[in-house]
């Protein structure tokens, strides 16, 4: 392979052609290929193959195929609808303040002259983002705890807006639930958001402020017109990923909401892996159904997404 | 909006300031910065005080304490059930993952962008498609039956196996803008002086990548190490989990789960992540600019 590169290297890499010794270079991709096959590619065909059939772990009989059955009891299922409902309700919440407030930060973080300053506030913003996730939900549980928890003790003690018989209860069956936790999503995710706004807003070539301004546009409008255009790839990419890990979210409602099917942390999500690892004799078949509806329903929403999105130029 | 829309025009004339001395607005950028900063740090503040109150401070419903306590880190590490095998755990299993997750990345990314590699866009394309999927929700399932069958619930490598995949496809998107700032013609030359591809990767590439593996070990380190769903999934004994899954399930309130026990677990469950982040900051910083965010 060597000796095919030293006679004519750039040419090479200009041809459209590949010859049959290029496929060598798939040894490096191996790896990474076993380890999607055995453990992205092989459970999600098993679970589409197990989600026609009536399959239940725990149980000695064999699986029998059902068709479309569990599909169809999933499809008017309440707590199926209601999940999704749910799920959806918490992406509403979530995506606006998850994508605006990184953005404010970064345009903020980009005006500091003084560059210790700026990348002090980058590393301090950062912070959540080497924390783990569940480690987050397990700090903000506490902070949301109805007696010990701070945000309480403030309110309640120091401020005395409240008392311990009208405080606000952040979690569990409380219409505060699902903003409270959204709130937490938005934490953790600033710095991390706020990088990827600031890396687009490096790439703007300085000389189109100063076009702007010698056309006299004033500051919002070269916002509007100069800054926004030119951040808009990354805004689309970062709507979209996020609408997925936001409907998807599963970790959060368990740490902080547990199998309570009253609850609004109980989607379709929770509701999936409740019947799958949990309920009777685990309803894996009827849990795989769920599961598939729940990820279609998201990828008509992303595909919508992008189409709405889509370069009109 | 009305809001930011004043603070951006402020903060821009305060780039250019007509006369010496701090304009008010710069004092507001900064003040708005220094919120926004108090508002990620504060929390965390609150946990290491929690973690260093009185037992009867932790309960009293005050902020600061009126006695300071610094035996529940000894407590912890002593009297907590398994807290030494769940710690020893998460070690072992983040450890692996990263090392495993990041050579593929490193491996597959190098022969996408510098190798020719028949079916290339075809790969990327899938990598791209499973960020957004819910891949990890839908086949946890089956996942679940994989590992159940070989005997892997409750056991390390029955972790350490899945969590590759939960990354890998972002790590090789990420490893992959890294590599695309390497100019090709470095590759060419090594070429010409007749080095294989192989040795090219290790003798010319690692040492241009150094910044970009950094961003790729944190985001592994992170993912691994605070993973949940998994871990939750596929162990159920407790001297099996992993820190995180203890941690999440261990109920606080009274006895040996008190407040400030459960803080002091948790500082220490934190802390590696942290000290990692800020000793590698800079390169983390520099691996960031240098494209790890343009995929």
């Amino acid at each position: 392979m060597a000796s095919t590169a030293i006679s004519k290297p750039i040419a090479h890499r200009r041809s459209r052609l590949y010859g049959l010794r290029d496929g060598v270079n798939w040894l490096y991709v191996l790896p990474a290929l076993f380890f999607f096959c055995m453990y992205m590619l092989y459970p999600i065909i098993e679970v589409i193959v197990i989600s026609f059939t009536d399959y239940k772990f725990l149980s000695s009989e064999p699986m029998r195929f059902t068709g479309l059955t569990n599909f169809i009891n999933a499809l008017q299922d309440p707590l199926v609808h209601k999940g999704l409902l749910r799920a959806l309700y918490f992406t509403s919440i979530f995506l606006p303040g998850v994508i605006f407030i990184p953005l404010f930060v970064a345009i903020l973080v980009d005006r500091v002259t003084n560059p210790a300053l700026a990348s002090l506030y980058r590393v301090i913003l950062l912070i959540p983002a080497v924390i783990p996730g569940p480690m987050i939900f397990v700090l903000w549980r506490w902070m949301y705890d109805f007696e010990v928890g701070p945000i309480n003790t403030i309110l309640v003690n120091y401020l005395n807006l409240f008392t311990y018989r009208n405080a606000p209860q952040w979690l569990g069956n409380s219409p505060l639930t699902i903003p409270a936790i959204a709130f937490v999503e938005w934490w953790w995710g600033l710095g991390y958001h706020t990088m990827f706004f600031l890396a687009g807003l490096a790439a703007i070539p300085k000389e189109l402020f100063e076009a702007a301004k010698v056309d006299g546009a004033n500051e919002w409008q070269m916002f509007w017109n100069v800054t926004l255009p030119r951040l808009r790839p990354i805004f689309v990419v970062l709507v979209v990923l996020r609408f997925g890990t936001a409907m998807a979210v599963i970790d959060e409602y368990i740490i902080m909401g547990g199998f309570n099917r009253a609850l609004p942390t109980y989607t379709w999500t929770v509701y999936m892996w409740h019947l799958a690892f949990n309920i009777g004799n685990w309803f894996q078949g009827y849990a795989a159904a769920i599961g598939w509806i729940g990820a279609a329903a998201m990828l008509v929403v992303v595909g919508l997404l992008f189409y709405v999105f889509r370069d009109r130029d | 909006m009305a809001v930011s829309a004043k603070s951006i025009d402020s903060a821009r004339i305060a780039t250019h300031p007509s006369k010496k001395g701090l304009h008010w607005s710069t004092i507001l950028l900064h003040a708005t910065l220094i919120f926004f900063c108090a508002v990620i740090v504060l929390p965390l503040f609150w946990v290491v005080l929690m973690s260093v109150k009185s037992i009867p401070d932790a309960y009293s419903g005050s902020l600061w304490p009126k006695q300071f306590d610094f035996t529940h880190y000894g407590y912890a590490l002593q009297k907590l059930p398994y807290i030494w095998r769940n710690f020893g755990n998460s070690i072992v299993v983040t450890f692996s993952t990263v090392l495993i997750t990041s050579a593929c990345a490193v491996l597959a990314a190098y022969a996408i962008v510098h190798l020719r590699l028949p079916g290339k866009l075809l790969l990327v394309s899938l990598l791209v498609g499973t960020l957004y999927f819910p891949t990890r929700l839908v086949s946890i399932i089956g996942i679940f039956r994989i590992q159940a069958s070989l005997g892997l619930i409750n056991t390390m490598p029955g972790l350490i196996l899945p969590y590759v995949t939960l990354n890998l496809a972002l790590s090789i998107l990420v490893m992959k803008g890294i590599f695309e700032q390497i100019s090709p013609e470095i590759l060419d030359a090594a070429r010409i002086d007749g080095a294989s591809s192989w040795r090219i990767l290790w003798m010319v590439m690692l040492p241009l990548i150094a910044n970009g593996l950094v961003v790729l070990l944190i985001i592994n380190f992170v993912t691994a190490w605070g993973e949940f769903l998994l871990a939750y999934t596929l162990t159920n004994d407790q001297a099996m989990r992993t820190l995180p899954v203890a941690l999440a399930t261990a109920m606080g309130g009274f006895g040996e789960w008190a407040w400030p026990a459960l803080a002091a677990v948790y500082v220490m469950a934190i802390t590696p992540g942290i000290t990692a982040f800020a000793i590698a900051q800079r390169w983390y910083m520099k691996g960031l600019q240098e494209g790890a965010l343009k995929f």
